[in-house]
């Protein structure tokens, strides 16, 4: 079932609002636009920060401004003794479980003893008005001993135990094949991947309303309802039905976004007042509360034989997981999984650990551990080629994996793995053209329209890079999600408590259900935990797991349907055809509408859709760990001014194993938005620490690549070779061009400018060639 | 406060009640209402009502374009008790000559600034004003607002320095001084309380400026080091500063001096690649020097990676711009 689109015919025409001819209007194949999109962009769209309940208090939150301190006495009656002031709790008042954490639960709602990261919650404020409620958290007294922080990851493991569960988050001892052997040729190289932030681009908001049972009602941008629903009952001791979280739109996710401290405290203090309480919290929040990308150390040594195919890898991989374990346990499993990236490596040796310090927590973002290890092993190629005399993308073709190779955790890959026609697209596609023919003050060169770039002083380098990810949650974890499908009349309801955070999964669901039912209107309900869980949204995991539950609902919805039809008109409900709203036989001879069938009824179906398992890796890094894979290749143009050491990337070709195309623009528009977030990953985004003080916790100190920043995106191929095990076929596809394109920005700079970069984001200083400039590759 | 001051005091800020109980039942009472925080805000439409304004109220906050100010407010940083709003005055928002000066407003947005027939005029100026951050913030970031917010980034300010322009303050009774620019900058001069900038007076050379900027990115973003050039051909003077290096703008006084002594002033103008590199080595040695060897007579200090790579940067920036000046 092997079928490819061409992809550059399909971006060739940027009219984003006009189908393509062959394209259907709706149902899978479409580019149905999402049902909010009109809301959104005119600013009418409701977002958690955007409610309002009458009577509302406005909550703020006291945080820690030292990395790591014990706490002497916190004395909040100062605060509680402003007008105004309605509630102020802190540790003491959280009735339940004192733990939470999406991954462990070894996180206090607010510090008892000791803060371990700047911006630890210590206290939270309900009064009457949001200014009242920010000086009365200012003016509770915190007697804090300032300890010595521990930010150097490599100091953790030595360090004094900055938490009861140590400072080992987890340590996996890869051994795959034989560790003894040795290639002709090896290249070590070390490589340091920064600290990258979610920044969505509404920061945190909730509204908590108690409920007159003694329960509380969240409503929040969560991105997993049901399991900030049981973090919350647990801390508030209550049971999980006494709290309802209610998702509220999504402004900006990549996965979990939110920081679950925040609707804890407002929930809390709900309970507390009997009232209504609401918190947006400021950018500098926000950048200190939720989690970041692991910054991540990493050694390598690859070893090759003489015609470059790779004999062994040995890697050591050092995760930061700041103050607190988050996912840092499955990230390091997709880091060291992932170490020797979508090639054959007959022999692999790979330790990675997540430890504790006092930076800022880590947590999941997009890609997380197969980000950090693409740049480091395509780091290593190019390092590779250029001690064999080989071409960059030659070194890459030698060794690609395919489907049925091993990956070094001992799993087959079962699912397609077209690695080398994707490094093939990349690499066919033209080079971009060079602005030769357009006047000089028009070029757009590296530092921008007004910026000082000099024409003589620009080198262009092409750079190439391969990665993969993992798609669903990993291990052994039970990723099930469950949907219901409602008909009545000519209009469909989803009901799914996958929450859409912006990846299309709302469109896909109406796609679905119109393929299935053949309904043109289908509404996708709003997400509460009054619903069954979906789980959370992330790893591509709602394209998978809810689309086939909703897929297999809305199956059962239509046997249903059509089963008293087959039976008059005594022919198999496989006869039957759904489309436009009527419902006509195989031959169209007996035709009657939807509308008629249903007679007034209405249908409803429940079905669940859960992948096959996993299981966890073993004492040395072994096991069948992934559902699925999903893999990808760039081509990377960038320019460098040599002497200032800007770098503007030109032109990212991208060429995609997305398994089957279900919605061709929203699909176009991820990838993009992925690169472009690998973009900022690879040149601008780092979120800067002094001894485990953020430095810059706004948008002016933390760039975003803008429109300026973004390269044209070229997307060559996208390989249609549908996943078997997956529903439609169809694979995830934001996360992987984020984790490639960072690697592949780093290859070309280093084609431009003959540096090593092992660093990212990269630094001008790192970029800077002196004196004599080395020739164009 | 003068009559044509308009006064709003704006407070639809709605009070907590409480008995909520009744409320709390769920999505039922939520609505999208925002709250208004209250401020008292004035609008004076001349110099001379902003300067009585803010005489008035000393705690009140002059305001422009708001683009420091305003993210101050919403961080939390600054919560003023009044405003005067300045974007009313519609004689600080243009410009005039005055004998070889151009007396440009206080008012004057960027975005202005950076328009071909400012350009003409200003060359320098301009440049500073497109580089200066994206279009939002240069529509609303004004002349004057540069100067106060004395940023160590703030794009016009080099070029004012290599300019020698000079700032019109207005006073309380209709009182006008007059400060030159890097006197306000660097702090030797001050506003005094009621004072605001009214305009600023800049010399036009005839001769080409240049403005050139350093930054991480290709998007606007703030200038990790910049440098402003102006040709003064009547005073056979070549004016350089060095902007974001610094708290304020440097100028490289010798290092202008002695390329202005090579430059054939009456010829061609052009200098070979060699004294532009050198002139930019100049520039760059003066804005950051190498630390002061230790009195111990020790082995010397060497400036730090990031400060060497910042000295290449000025040096690049220097040579560029005096080529480009001079080409």
């Amino acid at each position: 079932m092997t079928g490819t689109t061409d992809g550059a015919a399909v971006t060739a025409t940027p009219a984003a609002g006009v189908p393509l001819p062959e394209e259907p209007t709706h149902g899978l194949g479409a580019s149905l636009p999402a049902a909010d999109a009109a809301a959104k962009t005119q600013g009418t769209f409701p977002y958690a920060a955007d409610l309002w309940a009458e009577g509302l208090l406005w909550a703020a939150v006291l945080r820690s401004p030292h990395p790591r301190a014990r706490i002497r006495s916190v004395d909040t009656r100062h605060a509680t003794e402003m007008p105004g002031v309605r509630a102020v709790v802190t540790h003491e008042d959280v009735p339940g479980d004192r733990g939470y954490g999406r991954g462990t639960a070894d996180r206090p709602v607010f510090a008892k003893d000791e803060v371990r990261h700047h911006g630890e919650p210590i206290a939270a404020v309900a009064a009457d008005h949001p200014d009242t409620a920010r000086l009365a958290a200012a003016a509770i007294v915190v007697e804090y001993e300032v300890l010595e922080a521990v930010t150097d990851p490599q100091l953790a493991f030595e360090a004094e135990p900055l938490h009861p569960d140590g400072n080992l988050i987890r340590h996996i001892p890869l051994r795959f094949g034989d560790a003894e052997a040795v290639g002709e040729v090896m290249v070590e190289g070390f490589y340091r991947i920064g600290r990258q932030d979610p920044a969505p681009i509404g920061a945190e908001a909730g509204l908590a309303v108690p409920r007159p049972d003694g329960g509380v009602e969240i409503y929040t941008a969560s991105t997993d309802p049901h399991a900030d629903r049981d973090l919350a009952a647990a801390s508030f001791g209550l049971a999980p039905e006494q709290v309802k979280v209610v998702v509220t739109g999504v402004p900006g996710a990549t996965g979990d976004r939110e920081d679950p401290g925040i609707q804890l405290s407002l929930g809390l203090l709900a309970l507390r007042t009997g009232c209504p309480v609401k918190l947006a919290a400021t950018r500098e929040e926000s950048f200190l509360a939720h989690t970041h990308r692991h910054p991540t150390l990493l050694r390598y040594r690859h070893h090759a034989d003489a015609e470059g195919r790779l004999v062994k890898v040995e890697a050591q991989i050092l995760m930061d997981a700041g103050a607190y374990a988050d996912t840092s346990a499955e990230a390091l499993a997709a880091a060291v999984s992932f170490a020797c990236g979508p090639y054959v490596v007959p022999h692999a040796v790979v330790e990675g650990w997540a430890v504790r310090t006092n930076n800022p927590p880590s947590g999941h973002m997009r890609g997380e551990g197969a980000l950090q290890v693409c740049a480091a092993y395509e780091g290593q190629m190019d390092k590779l080629a250029a001690q064999l005399g080989l071409e960059p993308d030659e070194i890459r073709r030698r060794n690609v994996m395919a489907t049925g190779d091993l990956l070094p955790t001992g799993q087959t890959v079962t699912c397609p793995a077209p690695v080398a026609e994707l490094l093939r697209a990349v690499t066919e596609a033209p080079l971009p053209e060079l602005p030769k023919d357009t006047p000089e003050a028009e070029w757009l060169l590296p530092g921008g329209p007004e910026g000082a770039g000099e024409p003589g002083a620009v080198r262009r380098g092409v750079g190439y890079a391969l990665g993969m990810v993992h798609m669903l949650g990993a291990e052994g974890t039970d990723e099930v999600s469950t949907a219901t499908v409602k008909v009545s009349g000519s209009v469909a309801t989803v009901i799914c408590a996958a929450v859409d955070t912006g990846s299309g999964f709302a469109t896909l669901a109406r796609q679905i259900v119109q393929e299935t039912l053949g309904v043109e209107e289908v509404h996708v309900a709003g997400v509460d935990t009054d619903q069954p869980p979906a789980g959370r949204a992330c790893h591509g995991r709602h394209t998978w797991v809810s689309g086939g539950a909703v897929e297999r609902a809305a199956r059962m919805v239509r046997t249903q349907l059509l089963q008293p039809l087959a039976h008059k008109f005594g022919m198999s409900t496989e006869l039957l055809q759904i489309a436009d709203g009527k419902i006509t036989s195989y031959d169209g001879v007996l035709s009657t509408t939807v509308a008629e069938a249903l007679d007034g009824k209405e249908l409803w179906a429940t079905a669940q859709c859960r992948p096959h398992p996993t299981e966890p890796l073993d004492e040395t890094g072994q096991g069948d760990a992934f559902v699925g894979l999903a893999f990808c290749a760039i081509r990377c143009v960038a320019d460098v001014d040599i002497e200032l050491g800007t770098v503007r990337v030109v032109e990212m070709a991208v060429a995609q194993d997305v398994g089957r195309i279900l919605n061709p623009r929203q699909l176009r528009a991820r990838i993009e938005a992925g690169v472009t977030q690998g973009l900022g990953a690879a040149l601008m985004e780092n979120l800067r620490t002094t001894r485990g003080q953020v430095r810059h916790p706004d948008l002016t100190g933390y760039p975003l690549p803008t429109a300026l920043d973004a390269p044209d995106i070229r997307i060559v191929k996208l390989v249609e070779e549908r996943d078997v095990v997956a529903p439609f076929g169809a694979k995830a596809v934001s996360a992987v061009p984020v984790v490639t394109a960072p690697a592949a920005v780093a290859s070309a700079v280093r084609a431009a400018t003959g540096r090593p970069i092992g660093r990212l984001p990269i630094r001008p200083q790192a970029a800077v060639a002196q004196p004599v400039p080395v020739p164009q590759h | 406060m003068c009559q044509s001051c308009h006064v709003r005091a704006v407070s639809t800020y709605r009070t907590a009640e409480r008995n909520c109980r009744d409320t709390g039942e769920g999505a039922a009472g939520l609505t999208t209402h925002a709250p208004h925080a209250s401020q008292s805000v004035t609008l004076p439409a001349s110099l001379d009502e902003a300067v009585a304004a803010l005489t008035a109220m000393p705690a009140a906050v002059p305001v422009a374009g708001g683009t420091d100010l305003m993210a101050a407010v919403n961080a939390g940083l600054l919560r003023p008790a009044g405003l005067v709003g300045l974007g009313r005055i519609s004689e600080i928002r243009g410009w005039q000559y005055l004998d070889g000066h151009a007396l440009l407003g206080a008012g004057l947005t960027l975005a202005r600034m950076g328009r071909p027939d400012f350009a003409a005029l200003i060359p320098g100026l301009a440049a500073a004003a497109r580089a200066a951050g994206p279009p939002q913030i240069r529509n609303a970031g004004t002349l004057g607002g540069n100067i106060v917010t004395c940023a160590p980034t703030g794009d016009t300010l080099p070029v004012l320095a290599a300019l020698e322009a000079t700032v019109i303050v207005a006073g309380p009774g209709g009182a006008r001084r007059e400060i030159p620019v890097s006197h306000l900058l660097t702090g030797r001069e001050m506003l005094h309380p009621g004072e605001l900038v009214g305009f600023v007076r800049v010399p036009l050379l005839h001769a080409p400026q240049t403005f050139l900027k350093a930054t991480g990115r290709t998007g606007p973003g703030r200038a990790t080091a910049s440098v402003a050039l102006v040709l003064d051909p009547a005073r056979r003077a070549v004016r350089c500063a060095v902007g974001a290096v610094a708290a304020m703008p440097l100028r490289p006084l010798e290092a202008e001096q002695w390329v202005a002594s090579l430059i054939d002033w009456d010829g061609e103008r052009g200098l070979v690649p060699e004294a532009l590199a050198a002139f930019g080595d100049y520039v760059a040695a003066a804005c950051i020097p190498d630390p002061a060897p230790p009195q111990d007579g020790s082995e010397p200090v060497t400036l730090p990676p990031a400060a060497l790579h910042l000295r290449r940067t000025v040096a690049a920036l220097a040579r560029r711009a005096l080529g480009r000046a001079l080409s």
